[in-house]
């Protein structure tokens, strides 16, 4: 059995690790893309909603389990069947799991294409407007196409880590070992994508991104391509904020179209970013990890201060994250860890050939030779007609 | 279900009027300050809950409530604009961070909007969330006064607007920073005091919209977000860089949104009536065809260049 800390720390890590995900996508969108992306909810809902309509229908049909059998309306009693079977069957969970997974990162690069297709090449408040519009329509469809993710009833997830509750280790209770390896599934993910993210923005593109973000027409003078660039990014970051959504469905074993609001999937991630520092990974893991824990700690601490104010704590949750975002970007709006400039990698392969000139300059028998100019790590070659 | 059109044709009349006076807001708001304000439509719920509380509170006519609604907004707009937006313009931050300031004010706006609709039904038990307040509108000949009151006043607003903006010096002015605002600063104009002012038009004219709104359709405090797409996709399919615009913008996309939904759901398969809460996908789809064909809007087309593209064609 797991202690109380224990237990708030493992909780904390299992919205911990979505969140860090759905960050890390924004700041490459936003921190390195300088893409405004008010519809994040439409890639995590995205996400969310494949996960509620794929895998169990797959493992339906695989199973022959329902058979004659409404999905959505019969959904938990044919999901209380899947995972009786699954519970046994490793190979097939795991399987499944990556089925899903790939499909989301499929689907939630569509549904980025599909969204920016049309305005990426606009200003940026265009992007932003659309971006709004298309967060909202998703979720009216979530809400209201009961095939999809049961409509306002939510749909019920198979679970493809129900395995782990078989066996016990550490004296775990079989519920606790399949929290703690889905937690874990999601912490090593996000790790995964963390060190994703970094590479990408060290990269080549990640410097072709900044430029296109501070100055547009000089990136274009350059011969960057600005919006096939910008178009990648959104494409990359929309998976990866699916990946997010996914997870957590699979986390919470069910998806409900209500749960992917604006606020929590849109607003808290920009709250996160510019809490940490957009571009740098780092900072907004700080900062998504700060701002977790402190909303942890305020509905563990809710039912204490709750009996004393005429209304519900949730606004006064809004209020001041609110007011912390307007306060940041007034007094910090670099963030906790402020944008670094980008170590470069270095290229392998033969070392550029030594330069001779030093030795002979410095024995001062012939200085007519002397070279002037830059010091480059490579050499121009010159065309002589 | 049939089609009823005089109906349909009500509807669209309000929710037209009502969407073209958030969109002159938001236009004039754009204009000046170049930013969207993502905080438009929670302006506008202020006015939704003052109608509330002149209507239930203090028992009065909702007419009354236009005024304190006008100022309430107005005064809002000046606080997100002096508070928030100002100093970071001075700063030269980014549009993108001007528009996550926006965003930020929207949310605190919304909370409030929360706790004040829980404080009145908690304290004065009242309905604060989901209510409609057509009871309190007056009859003309049958129909409900709003029916008369928002189209007139959408008219009496643009007469006001089109007279400021050409008659008036400050309007000059207006137009002048609107244009160019360090050559406006380098004549004498107080170019602060104009995006006040048009800060404060803006926030008054959402304030107006929101009050006659519960007269008509459903107030909850978050009845503000969802408008927005349709504020968006009015200003847009309207035009941005033009006030007028918004006007040609805000009646196409109100009666297209309730025509086109009214429509689809009268026929029968596949359409019906369970296509009606997929509404706010007419606003998007709107948007994303304007900014396809005619990024600039419909004011913002070249007819002297589509007409010669069109000769061309016929020569070739």
């Amino acid at each position: 059995m797991l202690s109380g800390e224990s237990l708030f720390m493992l909780d904390l890590v299992a919205t911990f690790a979505p969140y860090m995900i759905i960050t890390l996508s924004l700041n490459l969108e936003y921190g390195f893309g300088g893409v405004p992306n008010f519809g994040k909810t439409l890639a995590v809902a995205g996400g969310a909603f494949m996960v509620g309509y794929l895998p169990g229908r797959i493992l339906a049909g695989i199973m022959g389990v329902g058979q004659g059998m409404d999905y959505v309306a019969q959904n938990a009693q044919i999901i209380t069947e899947i995972n009786n079977r699954l519970v046994f069957n490793v190979p097939l969970s795991l399987g499944i799991l990556l089925i899903t997974l790939v499909a989301v990162i499929l689907f939630g690069a569509f549904l980025g294409l599909l969204v920016t297709v049309p305005v990426v090449r606009l200003r940026a408040d265009y992007l932003a407007m659309t971006f709004l519009a298309a967060g909202e329509v998703i979720l009216v469809i979530g809400n209201n196409y009961p095939p999809l993710v049961g409509g306002t009833l939510g749909i019920g997830v198979p679970d493809p880590f129900g395995w782990a509750s078989t066996f016990s280790v550490l004296g775990l209770s079989p519920g606790e070992m399949r929290n703690v390896t889905v937690t874990l599934f999601m912490a090593i993910t996000a790790i995964i994508i963390f060190l994703y993210a970094q590479k990408l923005t060290h990269s080549p593109l990640g410097r072709v991104l900044r430029a296109i973000r501070d100055d547009e027409n000089s990136a274009l003078a350059l011969g960057k391509d600005v919006t096939s660039n910008r178009l990648k990014v959104i494409i990359f970051a929309s998976a990866i904020a699916a990946i997010g959504g996914a997870l957590y469905a699979f986390y919470t074993a069910n998806v409900i179209s209500t749960a992917y609001s604006r606020v929590s999937w849109t607003f808290w991630p920009w709250v996160m970013v510019m809490l940490g520092g957009a571009a740098n990974n780092l900072g907004v893991v700080c900062g998504t990890f700060i701002f977790v824990a402190v909303r942890k700690l305020i509905i563990f601490y809710k039912d204490i201060f709750g009996p004393f104010i005429p209304f519900d704590v949730v606004w006064l949750d809004m209020l001041l994250l609110g007011a912390a975002l307007v306060f940041i970007l007034l007094y910090k709006p670099e963030g906790l860890l402020p944008e670094k400039p980008i170590k470069t990698i270095k290229i392998e392969g033969p070392p550029p050939p030594k330069r001779e000139a030093p030795e002979e300059t410095s024995s001062s028998q012939a200085p007519s030779k002397k070279k002037v100019g830059l010091k480059l790590p490579f050499k121009f070659k010159v065309r002589k007609k | 279900m049939v089609l009823d059109i005089i109906s349909a044709f009500k509807d669209a009349i309000v929710f037209s009027s009502l969407l073209t006076l958030l969109t002159i807001g938001m236009t004039l708001t754009y204009l000046t300050t170049k930013v969207p304000n993502f905080a438009h439509g929670s302006i506008a719920t202020v006015g939704i809950y003052f109608a509330l509380i002149t209507t239930k509170l203090l028992g009065l006519n909702i007419y009354l409530g236009l005024l304190p609604s006008f100022f309430a907004g107005g005064v809002v707009a000046i606080l997100q604009y002096i508070v928030i937006l100002r100093p970071l313009s001075k700063r030269n931050a980014s549009i993108t961070t001007m528009m996550v300031a926006t965003i930020a004010f929207d949310f605190l706006l919304l909370s409030g909007l929360n706790i004040l609709a829980d404080y009145l039904s908690k304290s004065f038990l009242i309905i604060s969330r989901y209510f409609l307040l057509k009871g309190f509108d007056f009859f003309l000949m049958g129909e409900r006064g709003v029916l008369l009151i928002s189209p007139i006043l959408v008219i009496a607003i643009t007469i006001a607007l089109y007279l400021l903006l050409t008659r008036t010096k400050f309007g000059v002015a207006m137009r002048a920073t609107i244009e160019n605002p360090p050559l406006a600063g380098t004549v004498g104009i107080n170019a602060d005091l104009v995006y006040i002012v048009s800060w404060f038009v803006a926030g008054g004219l959402a304030g107006l919209a929101g009050c006659l709104l519960p007269l008509w359709f459903i107030g909850n405090p978050d009845t503000g977000t969802f408008i927005l797409i349709s504020i968006f996709a009015a200003a847009v399919t309207g035009g941005l860089y033009n006030i007028y615009g918004a006007i040609i913008g805000g009646y196409t996309v109100g009666f297209a949104e309730i025509f086109l939904i009214r429509y689809l759901a009268s026929l029968s398969d596949p359409f019906g009536a369970w296509i009606i809460p997929y509404r706010p996908v007419i606003p998007l789809l709107a948007m994303v065809i304007t900014l396809m064909l005619a990024p600039r809007g419909i004011t913002g087309i070249d007819v002297k260049r589509l007409r010669s593209m069109f000769r061309r064609n016929r020569n070739a």
